[in-house]
């Protein structure tokens, strides 16, 4: 009997011994999983159990001075396939077929973009309407679900494409204002971290944590979408005309400095680029900041603007014109190879004399010179604001003194041996027509934040020359239009000015490339109390290349809507009674 | 043969009176059981609220996307493009091939005046500050 409970007390004691080794063990594992790696486990199981989705608020629209939509953004849909949902091929087959007919995207393109996706969830179809999504969310198909977007929509088609810019898939701006401005139009990203289930779905009852996103800024531009409509139109009608390459027109408010028209050739299609071609991306390039060229004859005025500021000369200041001006060995003659004799200062601009050009810059001397020149804001960015600006170059005693030579004295006083963006031209022309008085250009007019507005204001850069300096040469300058034919540049109602311009175009190894020519004018209107500064710049146009006949009267036409359009009222001295 | 008469709530109540073991257990199982069901209850209205409130939250977006649509087709609406398009299409309007500029020697004409019921009354209206009954009792001095 006593040996029997001796064998029950060893086998209880074996079994409790038992327990107690497997109570530990389970014991020190849960140690090892609950304190020791808690830290790694917990992680591990974030990582499964809970997602992290960024959340983008509405993208800014860019609107013109007006209020008018140039690009604003809606409410896109993209349908999202969860891979293992579709492991039956038949099913997918027919949930493949059924979305292809909402999205037009190819049934097959569908299939093969989930079979060979090595992610858990892929987007089959992007940029979905609001109806087509609700379409898709009827169905209730298996593993799919719609991930809300958005899409830039441009109302007004491609009016000023360049300028604009155009955002990438990820909403955010590649070009263009949409670069430049992204800080603004973005808004600021925000995230919202959830839950999920085992198929990944959102746990209703589940943890989450949201960080409100912000909604861009509405950003006002000065650009008005009439006038810039009427350039580019302008602009394609003279390009096409003149069999030319590409072309530039701006139009300027000279009191402010706002940028009311700023268009471009070639361009590119901003509503739907292509970037497969990478030869293609220069289209999206703003050629008004990012190109430079010679400005040729256009930049007399800037010379003329010097002599007169300086007070060498006056519009009646007699000269004589030999055909030709020797500097430094070089012999300067006009254009035409003409020698014209007893002429005012003022036959310099209407005859556009080269000579007359560098007797100016000779009588103002090099160090004034390029004093005026630099005051005019040549040889350094504008400070528009717009990505990509260039300085232009200017090559003088003091930046370059090993290139320079006294002959580029005569030759920069026309226009030559100098490169200057389309924009730096306009507003040199913008100084003049304000009195002499530089404002810095401006692209921007208003941002609106949600609840807030902040108006940008104009901003002067300098009194560049004085102000009867600048009313003198705006009536030379309407002594140059008077020169012109009326077949060629005819403004009804207003008295104008202008000044054209004809310039070699210069090739990339810096060398002139024969029988090419850039033709410009640039031009102020009303003369007497000027409400816009145009210039217009045709780029290799065919046949006559003067500027008189190629870029004048693109300037005139825009005039004469554009006045209109602004209620400017007709010029007192113009009007006659009746018919023009 | 004489009857007990026990009426039938007699029986509950002493079972109540002094429960026994087995009743206790059987009553107590029930109180768990119904206590079980009730987070149960909770968590399906719980769900339930959450599903609703997500449907909500989906129309929201719906409707927010319904009007940024919307206000782009407005926008398209009035586009240069399609106002040229249509004077030019649909009401057959063209260009014009002349403009005419008169001027006009007379002065200007007097800003039209607003109907008399805009303007500010300049006089109050007859019998104003009298009422009925200072007429009647006018006679009475004032203290």
């Amino acid at each position: 009997m006593g040996n029997r409970r001796g064998t029950v007390t060893w086998r209880i004691w074996t079994v409790i011994t038992a327990i107690s080794i497997g109570a530990l063990v389970v014991t020190g594992r849960l140690v090892q999983l609950q304190i020791i790696d808690h830290q790694r486990y917990a992680a591990e199981a974030r990582v499964t159990q809970v997602s992290e989705e960024t959340i983008s608020d509405r993208r800014g629209a860019l609107l013109d001075r007006n209020g008018y939509p140039l690009a604003g953004s809606e409410d896109a849909f993209d349908v999202m396939v969860e891979k293992r949902a579709w492991d039956d091929s038949a099913e997918a087959a027919v949930a493949a077929n059924t979305i292809s007919g909402i999205t037009g995207r190819n049934t097959d393109e569908i299939l093969s973009i989930v079979d060979t996706a090595e992610i858990f969830e892929i987007a089959v179809a992007r940029g979905l309407t609001y109806e087509q999504a609700q379409a898709v969310r009827e169905l209730r198909l298996a593993g799919v679900r719609l991930f809300e977007s958005s899409r830039r929509v441009y109302p007004e088609g491609n009016l000023a494409a360049q300028l604009l810019g155009f955002v990438g898939r990820d909403n955010v701006g590649l070009t263009g204002l949409e670069i430049d401005l992204e800080g603004i139009l973005g808004g600021a990203k925000g995230t919202v971290t959830f839950e999920r289930d085992g198929l990944g779905n959102r746990l209703a009852l589940g943890e989450s944590r949201e960080v409100a996103s912000q909604p861009g800024a509405n950003v006002v531009l000065t650009i008005d979408r009439y006038i810039q409509r009427l350039a580019e139109k302008e602009l394609d009608a003279t390009i096409k005309k003149h069999e030319a390459t590409g072309g530039t027109i701006i139009v300027v408010q000279p009191k402010s400095g706002e940028i009311l028209a700023m268009a471009s050739r070639p361009t590119a299609d901003v509503t739907q680029p292509d970037l497969s071609d990478e030869s293609k991306l220069a289209l999206f390039r703003n050629r008004a900041v990012t190109d430079t060229y010679e400005p040729g004859s256009v930049f007399k005025l800037v010379t003329m603007a010097t002599a007169l500021d300086l007070g060498e000369v006056g519009p009646y200041t007699p000269w004589y014109d030999e055909g030709v001006y020797t500097a430094n060995g070089y012999s300067i003659r006009n254009w035409d190879f003409s020698r014209n004799g007893d002429q005012s200062v003022t036959q310099i601009l209407t005859k556009s004399l080269n000579t007359g050009a560098a007797w100016l810059a000779n009588l103002a001397r090099q160090e004034r010179f390029y004093e005026y020149v630099d005051r005019f804001g040549f040889g350094k960015p504008t400070g528009v604001g717009l990505s990509g600006e260039a300085a232009g170059r200017m090559r003088t005693p003091e930046n370059d003194p090993e290139n320079w030579r006294p002959v580029d004295l005569a030759t920069n006083s026309f226009g030559q041996g100098i490169s200057a963006t389309p924009l730096q031209i306009a507003m040199a022309v913008a100084t003049i027509a304000n009195d002499g008085k530089a404002m810095k250009p401006q692209i921007v007019k208003e941002i609106a934040y949600p609840g807030q507005r902040k108006a940008i204001q104009p901003e002067a850069a300098g009194q560049v020359i004085a102000a009867e300096t600048a009313r003198t040469l705006r009536e030379m300058m309407g002594v140059v239009v008077d020169g012109i034919s009326s077949a060629f540049l005819n403004v009804h109602g207003y008295k104008v000015g202008g000044k054209t311009g004809t310039a070699n175009l210069v090739t990339e190894s810096g060398v002139y490339k024969p029988d090419t020519y850039i033709s410009s004018f640039v031009g102020v209107a009303p003369l007497d109390d000027p409400a816009l500064a145009i210039l217009v710049k045709i780029d290799e146009p065919k046949g006559v290349p003067w500027g008189t006949v190629v870029a004048a009267p693109a300037f005139g036409r825009i005039v004469q809507a554009a006045l209109a359009y602004m209620k400017v009222p007709p010029t007192e001295g113009a009007l006659v009674s009746g018919l023009q | 043969m004489a009857t007990v008469h026990k009426p039938a709530g007699s029986a509950l109540t002493g079972v109540l009176r002094s429960p026994s073991l087995p009743v206790i257990l059987i009553l107590a199982a029930m109180i768990v059981g119904v206590a079980a069901l009730l987070p149960l209850v909770q968590s399906s209205g719980a769900t339930s609220t959450a599903g609703d409130i997500r449907a909500l939250e989906q129309a929201k977006t719906d409707w927010r996307a319904r009007v940024r649509a919307l206000e782009l087709e407005v926008a398209g609406l009035g586009s240069l493009n399609r106002i040229e398009q249509e004077a030019t299409q649909r009401l057959k309007m063209a260009p014009p091939k002349e403009t005419h500029f008169i001027r006009i020697d007379v002065p200007a004409p007097e800003p039209r005046r607003l109907p008399s019921r805009y303007l500010p009354r300049t006089t109050e209206p007859e019998g104003s500050g009298s009422s009925v009954f200072e007429t009647l009792f006018g006679w009475i001095p004032r203290p």
